[in-house]
């Protein structure tokens, strides 16, 4: 705005017609000349007003102070200019102002200082806030009455102030109930205005987050908390809770208990789920819950406050403990027709490369087969039926029982396993079959069929716990195979619900000094995964004291690795509360020091986005160590559980894995690929893709081997035909290395899951909430991959179904009010980001429609195509309860 | 990704060698890993890398949630920077990539002679041909980095083996290079008379969008695309358009509608194609063409090749202006004096979505062009501008200049230091005349 406005204020011009102009007066002149006349007469008529209001008399102050108003308020203009008015008042600011001292206390001072409030808009110098000062020192009247850029000043004015009072709070007494009844009326303004983020930063920088839901209604409580939650995954702490405390608040306000319910698991918080129980009186809204935590795999207990109808609370138990989900599962198989079992070879798709690659496959057969038994696992997994272990003649002698044994020694416990994930989450039928391997001679297949055992349970809690019952007895049995069998099924069965018997009898193993290590290591995990995040002491103890009793060879053991790691899922995500036991960690052995450093430290924080933390793993990596130091591996796969909670975090943790790639020593470079398989799992993005195929060829074969296998990991489920090329050309390159050809089966398996129907996401909930066992139980396997050679292509390959924890599918099924799957047409599509968007912004895009049950992809929305049913769940994910329109009426 | 048999066929080579050695000793040749995709030039790289691009950041609103996300961006580069900066002090690369560039610059040999690509066979051979003779079945070097390659593009050949050692980038057409502004003209907003509206208009369709697009995402709409100016001669369409060159730090291209016609088949379409590729390129961007007329006339039977060839030319900005790719940040300005005769598709919304007249100057503002143009001149204090301003002839803008200049040279002729209100009404009856084409002013009145 021209500086020349500024000085404008010559009176000598007023009366000169403007075109004529004399040369003489012409410097005199120039500032007017470029006003139009209509400009000129209201600049007049401002001055004149202005000239008024210093008038002695008080009614013609008034009017003139009135007229004023009516003319500031009257103007309009372009977007980006400033008002007309306003303009020309500038030179009156100061008069003005230095009128307004000398003024004696009176109604038309208030008026007067509401008007300079206004002109401080854009005269007041920066830093002055002048505009706030005459404001509480004004009439206080209705404050849109100035316009929405006014308010905006108002409110950028208030939060500096408020910082500057909270500054002087520590020498001196500053009240702020001034601002904050400022702040009310702001709120209030926009609130009612579409600015619900607008209103949300001024409290949140005023800190006073309580006076909002006094302002949500109907109409904007949801975009008021989804703006909420979405800032929230970007506040630090403690401000985050706060946040995410009101949105629980206005979300129980208004009735919508089922989002309040995601708020509550994201905060872990039991008081708060039984909260939204209690306060929901709705059975079929109670069965929704009980689907959203069966899916976040929480255990829960119900009680009586929440239901007193026993009949009500069993069919809720039994949607907790999810037993129905090998039946929704079945019925989404059904519904795409992928009944039909596939083998090993329907995956590998060998005629598709030429020749060679089927001719040279006879180089290690018991590792073919061994690959082949996983890839049946993974591919089969939950199906039931498949073509290696459950021939479909079902001639009780002949089949299954041959591909057994066309393992090898410890290859045929997962052989006899993966009949477990098989039949997985059909707890039934998959225990008779699993029981006839009980009677084997062989401890291998013993072991394999307890771990079995553990696998069909997964997430699956029974009342008469038939996995505790078999497990049992198995856990304390002279060999140790099948100990650990038992260990790892039990691990796997009770992982998340800290179940105190198992706790006490495994911590018995970890005390037991003749126990060999890999069965106190297995136990560790087992312990970690049953009490996931749960912050126990009693067993972190246990934990620590085998740690510290082990000898120095036994710390150089790669197993090893297992004993900091189950220590650390104890505090999965539980930040400052690891701080103790971090402190006990850095008595340990040297050699095991920094390895449990690192591990607890990314541990806790997995899944916070904290960047302090990821600076700190980051540091670590930057070092370069001596070869015997293993502690970068953790460190690197730190980085991605702690950037893994937020978009952002997660592309720019892919930028900086990029740079570990190019600096790191071989340690680095071998736990990078596994970084990215954690942060895109499931979710195979492009560029990561891309990255891992180049580092699928690398010179250093672990390197390679990790990065096979993350290919695997981010196509998960996704029957990615880009992948599966990918790693069908890797077949017939690595032909001749068996191990890394071990690596690139389990992965194409592993893309194959489920038949394409699962996902190994631990996000759930539109990438909202975490499931700490899906999260525990990847990160099990990925730190097993650490060590690949001696861990998951070595003795220990069972490791692998660790992942098991982590399956779910990845479906939306809707089942009608009697929880029977119904069909409905549904749209499904790429989720856009809606968060702080004006008018109702189309939440997906480049959607088709199907008919549920449909499957959803990572990024993927659904809603509902049709007006006739309502969904109880505002997360279109897993099992949606429909419930009748009852507004609905049928196109004619 | 079209690497099925081909890239079966070759990989054969690795596994064969390995074979023959024993297992881990021959770490003499390692076959590079072969590229993502063969044969299609990856999708071309918006800004400087498309590697040190930056997730988007959502919502565009100016609110606490996106500066707390561009604070974590940030937070992230800092480690970045933090990390980075750290390995340089530990292990010092520069010596050694210099080292490995030199080794580079080795193996490629100079001279290099250009050559083009006819046909990559697999990710090591290709087809190449030079200007001259006959085509050649060569060796991809390892180091050419073979996502960048595609069939058509020109490559540097090794002088004597002429296998491929690197690929010329940046083809920008040198028509197109030339018609960015790389210096802003003089005129800005404060020397049109007048024209408020249409400044605003400008304003809000052009430079709001490139400057403060949260607005437009506040409301919910998709800013305008272009704007079009119309309207009779010498009525300030060009200088509007000047003064928006000169107030914006967008880049601005500046093409006459006749530029847009070439000598050879084809060569005007390339030349639109290859105009919004570097306004895509170097976006934000104004793209102003002037004189639309030239190619935008409305379609109709063609008689000869040369308009069919303006057609064709058309319909390629058409397509430009609103077609299958979207344009991101490049606005677009037509002008033109004859609206009524453009092709209706040219001007549909979602192309053009704003339509600025431009008419005569009424009475204020012809008074504020007068000023504007009668501000330096010396005037007699006997001029009376009024007059001229309130007289019922229909003077545009430009009549108004020609009238002050006449008048000044009225005045230099006679040798006197002021001009008169003498000059000016002889100046203007002279402007007058010429513009009726002879007829002299107020014959038939």
């Amino acid at each position: 705005m021209a500086p020349d406005l500024n000085k404008a204020s010559g009176s000598a011009s007023k009366n000169e017609a403007p075109v004529k102009a004399p040369p003489s007066k012409k410097k005199e002149d120039k500032k007017d000349e470029d006003l139009s006349e209509e400009d000129l007469a209201l600049k007049q008529q401002l001055e004149l007003y202005v000239e008024r209001v210093q008038d002695p008399e008080p009614g013609i102050q008034k009017l003139a102070l009135e007229s004023l108003r009516q003319e500031i308020r009257s103007s309009t203009s372009s977007m980006t200019s400033v008002p007309k008015p306003l303009k020309f008042l500038r030179a009156h600011y100061g008069a003005l102002k230095a009128h307004y001292e000398t003024m004696a206390e009176s109604d038309l001072k208030k008026y007067l200082a509401d008007i300079l409030s206004v002109l401080a808009l854009t005269m007041s110098a920066e830093g002055e806030r002048e505009s706030l000062k005459y404001r509480l020192l004004g009439s206080e009247g209705d404050i849109g009455s100035w316009g929405h850029e006014y308010v905006r000043n108002l409110a950028g004015e208030i939060a500096q102030e408020y910082t500057k009072r909270q500054a002087m709070k520590r020498t001196e007494e500053a009240p702020i109930h001034d601002l904050i009844e400022l702040v009310q009326q702001i709120v209030a303004f926009h609130m009612k205005h579409n600015a619900e983020p607008e209103a949300v930063d001024l409290l949140m920088e005023v800190e006073d987050l309580d006076i909002l839901s006094k302002h949500v209604d109907k109409t904007n409580f949801k975009r008021t908390c989804l703006y909420l939650t979405s800032a929230a995954k970007y506040l630090p702490g403690p401000d985050d809770l706060v946040v995410l405390k009101i949105a629980y608040e206005i979300y129980l306000k208004f009735g919508e208990y089922a989002s309040a319910l995601q708020i509550a698991l994201f905060l872990d918080n039991s008081q708060y789920i039984k909260q939204v129980y209690i306060s929901c009186d709705d059975s079929l809204q109670k069965k929704q819950f009980s689907y959203i935590l069966a899916r976040h795999g929480s255990a829960f207990e119900l009680d009586d406050d929440i239901s007193a109808d026993d009949v009500d609370r069993e069919v809720l138990e039994e949607i907790i403990n999810n037993t129905k989900l090998s039946e929704g599962y079945l019925t989404l198989a059904r519904d795409i027709e992928v009944m039909e079992p596939k083998s090993p070879e329907d995956i590998y798709k060998a005629h598709l490369l030429d020749g060679r690659a089927s001719a040279g496959a006879s180089v290690d057969s018991a590792r073919q087969n061994l690959a082949a038994t996983f890839v049946n696992a993974f591919v089969n997994a939950g199906f039931g039926q498949d073509k290696l272990m459950t021939p479909p003649t079902d001639s009780s002698s002949g089949g299954s029982g041959n591909w057994l044994f066309k393992n090898k020694e410890h290859g045929k416990t997962s052989a006899a396993a993966s009949l477990g994930m098989i039949l997985m989450w059909d707890v039934d039928s998959g225990l008779a079959q699993l029981d006839k391997y009980f009677h084997s001679n062989d401890n291998h297949v013993i072991a394999g069929a307890l771990l079995g055992v553990g696998i069909v349970n997964c997430g699956i809690r029974n009342d008469c716990d038939p996995a505790l019952a078999l497990l049992d007895d198995f856990v304390d049995k002279e060999d140790p195979s099948v100990r650990i069998g038992a260990i790892m099924g039990l691990g796997i069965a009770y992982a998340g619900t800290q179940n105190e018997q198992i706790c006490s009898k495994l911590s018995g193993i970890l005390n037991d000094a003749k126990a060999p290590l890999d069965v106190i290591a297995f136990s560790a995990i087992s312990l970690g995964l049953v009490c996931v995040s749960s912050c126990n002491e009693e067993v972190a103890q246990a934990i620590i004291f085998a740690l510290m009793d082990r000898s120095e060879s036994e710390l150089q053991e790669p197993l090893i690795r297992f004993l900091p790691l189950g220590l650390g899922l104890l505090y999965l995500g539980k930040q400052e509360r690891v701080d103790a036991t971090a402190e006990v960690s850095k008595t340990f052995n040297e050699k095991i020091r920094k390895y449990c450093d690192m591990t607890l430290l990314s541990c806790a924080y997995a899944g916070t986005g904290n960047v302090l933390k990821v600076q700190n793993l980051l540091g670590h990596c930057a070092e370069h160590l001596e070869k015997s130091e293993t502690h970068q591996g953790p460190a690197v796969l730190g980085i991605a559980m702690i950037a893994m909670a937020e978009e952002l975090g997660l592309e720019m943790a892919i930028r900086s894995l990029e740079h570990l790639l190019q600096y790191g020593e071989q340690n680095i470079r071998r736990a990078v690929p596994l970084a990215l398989g954690l942060l895109c799992i499931s979710n195979p993005k492009v560029n990561v893709m891309d990255t891992l195929s180049r580092l699928s060829h690398d010179t250093d074969s672990e390197v390679a081997m990790a990065a096979v296998i993350s290919l695997g990991l981010i196509g998960a489920g996704t029957n990615n035909a880009r992948i599966a090329g990918m790693l069908r050309n890797l077949s017939s390159y690595y032909y001749k290395d068996a191990p890394l050809l071990f690596c690139v089966r389990i992965a194409q398996g592993l893309v194959h899951l489920g038949k394409g129907l699962l996902t190994l996401n631990p996000y759930h909930s539109d990438r909202f909430l975490l499931s700490p066992t899906a999260l525990a139980g990847l990160i099990t396997m990925l730190h097993a991959c650490l060590d690949m050679k001696n861990i998951a292509s070595g003795k220990y390959h069972y490791v692998l179904y660790f992942l098991v924890l982590a399956m779910q599918p990845r479906m939306l099924l809707t089942v009608d009010e009697n929880l029977k799957p119904l069909s409905v047409p549904v749209r499904v599509g790429q989720a856009v980001d809606v968060v702080g968007q004006a008018g109702r912004p189309k939440t997906i895009t480049g959607f088709q429609t199907h008919s549920t049950p449909v499957l959803l992809a990572a990024g993927d929305r659904a809603e509902l195509a049709t007006e006739k049913y309502i969904p109880l769940s505002p997360i279109l994910e897993g099992f949606v309860i429909l419930k009748e329109n009852p507004d609905y009426r049928e196109d004619l | 990704m079209g690497q099925g048999p081909s890239g079966g066929l070759n990989r054969q080579l690795p596994g064969d060698r390995k074979q023959n050695g024993s297992d881990k000793k021959d770490k003499k040749f390692e076959p590079a890993a072969p590229p993502a995709r063969v044969g299609r030039k990856q999708r071309k790289q918006k800004g400087p890398e498309a590697a040190a691009r930056l997730p988007t950041v959502t919502p565009l609103t100016k609110c606490k949630l996106r500066l707390l996300k561009l604070e974590r961006i940030k937070d992230y580069l800092l480690m970045e920077e933090e990390f980075v900066a750290n390995q340089e002090r530990l292990k010092p690369q520069e010596e050694k990539a210099e080292e490995d560039r030199s080794k580079v610059d080795d193996l490629r040999g100079s001279p290099m002679s250009v050559g083009n690509l006819e046909e990559l066979i697999d990710e090591n051979h290709a087809i190449v041909s030079s200007s001259v003779g006959p085509e050649y079945y060569v060796g991809i070097l390892s180091f050419v980095d073979k996502d960048q390659l595609e069939p058509g593009c020109a490559i540097l050949m090794h002088n004597k083996v002429l296998s491929v050692v690197g690929l010329l980038q940046d083809e920008v057409d040198p028509m197109v290079s030339v018609m960015k502004v790389d210096k802003a003209p003089l005129e800005s907003y404060a020397d049109i008379g007048g024209l408020d509206a249409q400044i605003q208009e400008i304003k809000e369709a052009v430079e709001l969008p490139l400057t403060h697009p949260e607005l437009y995402e506040d409301i919910g709409i998709k800013p305008p695309k272009g704007v079009i100016l119309y309207g009779e001669p010498g009525t300030g369409k060009t200088l509007l358009a000047k003064a928006v060159a000169n107030s914006t730090s967008a880049t601005f291209l500046r093409v006459v509608g006749s530029e847009l016609i070439q000598k050879y088949l084809g060569d005007g379409p390339k030349l639109v194609r290859e105009l919004f590729r570097v306004a895509d390129d170097l976006s934000p961007s104004i793209v102003f063409i002037d004189e639309i007329d030239a190619v935008g006339t409305k379609r109709y039977d063609a008689h000869s090749g040369g308009e069919r060839e303006i057609q064709r030319t058309m319909l390629e900005l058409l397509n430009q202006l609103d077609g299958f790719d979207s344009r991101g940040d490049v606005k677009v300005i037509l002008a033109t004096n004859r609206i009524e005769s453009l092709d209706p598709a040219l001007l549909r919304p979602g192309r053009i979505d704003r339509k600025i007249e431009f008419p005569l100057p009424d009475i204020k503002t012809r008074r504020r062009i007068f000023q504007i143009h009668t501000a330096r001149m010396t005037l007699a204090d006997d001029v009376n501008l009024e007059e001229f301003v309130m007289t019922k002839d229909e003077f545009s803008g430009a009549d108004i200049k020609a009238i002050c200049t006449e008048a000044g040279l009225l005045a230099l002729r006679e040798r006197r230091m002021k001009v008169t209100h003498v000059d000016f009404k002889k100046a203007k009856e002279k402007v007058m005349f010429k513009k009726k084409e002879g007829v002299p002013e107020g014959l038939y009145m």
